[in-house]
């Protein structure tokens, strides 16, 4: 593969062809903060806290290194001055939108940041629209069961129409990739409650125990073309 | 880690696990047998450690088959120690830290520190260590590997083999049915301490053992996490049921997974049906020679212990006063 050569820090490195700034710095070993990255899942940039500069000195400007692919000869700045700033000022927003937020109040104190300028609408919300859920159930699950809705500043993750979703399987992938654990999936009883709707777990037909709820094991069922009573057995009775 | 309350880990399902990372901290080469459970639950755990940390490993299987010089399969810094002194290196490891950073000699925080040992090196040979560790309130996680047995010297009983067992050691035979005595409860040894976590694990339920040392990780002060981990060599078992095993002993209530947060049970796992012991001990040699008499004894006992642990969840109060005073009330 071909391979690119840049300045990060004023260290030179060469990284493959199509990496990030956000992965060449990981590879150097640079410590860039970011809350909307997931190796697994594609970039989109929501949350603004992994901003790098670049470019030479009086020309520079502010980017996301999650989403900016690295260039030949780039000169990359991760920790200047002008970066930190623009962190402290995102911190900041986001402390204003979710205040409770462990991981939020976390990054920030270690920024020296323990309380925002900015009005907070809401005291209690968690939520920081970083969209890690959504993209989730798009990528990982491919059912789409949530997205965003409305414009910034009634923006929120929500199943279509706030109403329980037909498409969503149950799985609780959206409540483990969640970095602020405001989704609520509860499961107790045989029953699993997750995004308003309520999912009855199937039981194995041999021992008993619960497997997953009748419309993961639908899903399964498509997607490798077998009939669905395949997966009415758990895995230790199969 | 909240999220461990907020969703039973287990019931993440099949699409979850792509999400959790890929780096590896206990990589390929290493010479365990074909089938171990160990080597499974070391990669897991390490994982969870994530990448700045120190570990002190006791000798063991596990340092046997990851660390002959001049290879290692150890990502972490990680030192070899002696099988009794594991957790008073570790206290040692992290006493040296707090006076760097009190001397300002450290930058940002300073690494977790985590003591690794087997069975033998943490019910036998590295109990007092480990005690008087946990006594002093070193902030450190100490990990077992239980498989039950020292494996490694040729699968000797220790104080770890549950009843019955077959090893070298205690050979069934006609005055004897091999391991006399009932597994030690090295989980109320370490829940009586005080300490402010105590978990156990096993790798066949991955999110469960993931979210238990990242929880214990970031406790402050010591927490220890007895993982199960099977042993096909020294369990005489087929080297494709590691997992299926792992599920079964948690299955059958041989081995419940629970955790123990400031003296308070609580059940991680909950099975609504417990199977049958002998679902578990038939497919294991070391349990062959067993009777049904035996067998009845055994399942007498797992669910006595079972219905004990389930008592002890549903207490009202904790098992020991906490020592913080900031604890959040329930």
């Amino acid at each position: 593969m071909e391979e690119v050569g840049l300045l990060i820090n004023g260290i030179y490195l060469k990284v493959p062809q199509g990496y990030t700034l956000l992965q060449a710095a990981q590879q150097l070993g640079v410590d860039i903060p970011t809350l909307c990255y997931h190796p697994e899942l594609p970039s989109e940039g929501n949350c603004r806290l992994c901003v790098v500069e670049i470019g030479e000195h009086p020309r520079t400007r502010l980017v996301n290194s999650c989403t900016y692919p690295v260039e030949p000869g780039l000169n990359v700045q991760t920790h200047s001055e002008k970066v930190l700033q623009a962190r402290r000022i995102t911190l900041e927003l986001l402390l204003a939108r979710a205040p409770k937020a462990k991981l939020i109040q976390e990054l920030a104190a270690e920024m020296g940041i323990h309380e925002s300028r900015f009005k907070s609408e809401d005291p209690y919300e968690l939520c920081i629209l970083c969209g890690l859920c959504v993209r989730t159930c798009r990528e990982i699950v491919g059912v789409s069961a949530i997205s965003m809705a409305n414009r910034t500043p009634g923006k929120l993750v929500t199943t279509p129409f706030l109403e329980p979703s037909d498409a969503c399987i149950g799985c609780g992938s959206c409540a483990f990739v969640c970095p602020t654990e405001v989704i609520p999936y509860i499961e107790k009883d045989g029953k699993r409650i997750i995004w308003g709707r309520e999912f009855e777990l199937v039981r194995c037909n041999i021992c008993g125990n619960y497997i997953a709820p009748m419309a993961q094991l639908e899903h399964w069922a498509k997607l490798t073309g077998e009939p669905v009573e395949h997966y009415f057995v758990c895995r230790d009775c199969r | 880690m909240d999220k461990f309350d907020v969703a039973s880990s287990q019931k993440y399902d099949v699409y979850a696990s792509r999400l959790l990372p890929k780096e590896e901290y206990f990589v390929g080469g290493h010479r365990s047998c074909q089938g171990c459970g160990e080597a499974l639950a070391v990669r897991w755990v390490c994982k969870a450690i994530g990448k700045d940390a120190v570990i002190a490993h006791a000798t063991g299987c596990m340092e046997i088959v990851s660390s002959g010089f001049p290879q290692t399969a150890w990502v972490q810094p990680w030192i070899h120690v002696a099988f009794e002194n594991t957790a008073a290196v570790a206290s040692g490891l992290e006493a040296g830290y707090k006076i760097l950073a009190r001397k300002g000699k450290l930058s940002g925080n300073p690494p977790k520190v985590v003591a690794m040992g087997g069975d033998g090196g943490t019910t036998d040979i590295g109990l007092q260590a480990l005690s008087g560790a946990m006594e002093r309130g070193h902030n450190f996680t100490y990990i077992c590997w239980d498989n039950e047995a020292y494996m490694n010297t040729g699968i000797q009983r220790s104080s770890s083999t549950p009843y019955g067992a077959m090893t070298t050691t205690s050979p069934p035979g006609k005055r004897s049915i091999g391991q006399p005595t009932w597994k030690k409860n090295m989980m109320a040894i370490a829940v009586a301490h005080g300490i402010p976590y105590v978990a156990t694990a096993c790798p066949s339920y991955l999110f469960d053992l993931y979210f238990k040392v990242k929880r214990a990780v970031e406790t402050p002060g010591p927490a220890y996490i007895h993982i199960l981990s099977v042993c096909p060599t020294g369990w005489r078992s087929a080297t494709d049921l590691t997992v299926r095993l792992g599920r079964l002993a948690v299955e059958t209530g041989v081995f419940p997974l629970y955790e123990v947060v400031n003296g308070r049970y609580h059940l991680t796992i909950d099975i609504p049906e417990l199977r049958p012991v002998k679902d578990y001990l038939k497919l294991q040699g070391r349990f062959r020679h067993l009777r049904e008499p035996e067998i009845e004894f055994i399942q007498r006992q797992v669910l006595a212990h079972y219905d004990l642990l389930l008592k002890k969840c549903e207490a009202p109060y904790p098992e020991f006063p906490p020592l913080s005073q900031t604890e959040e009330g329930e």
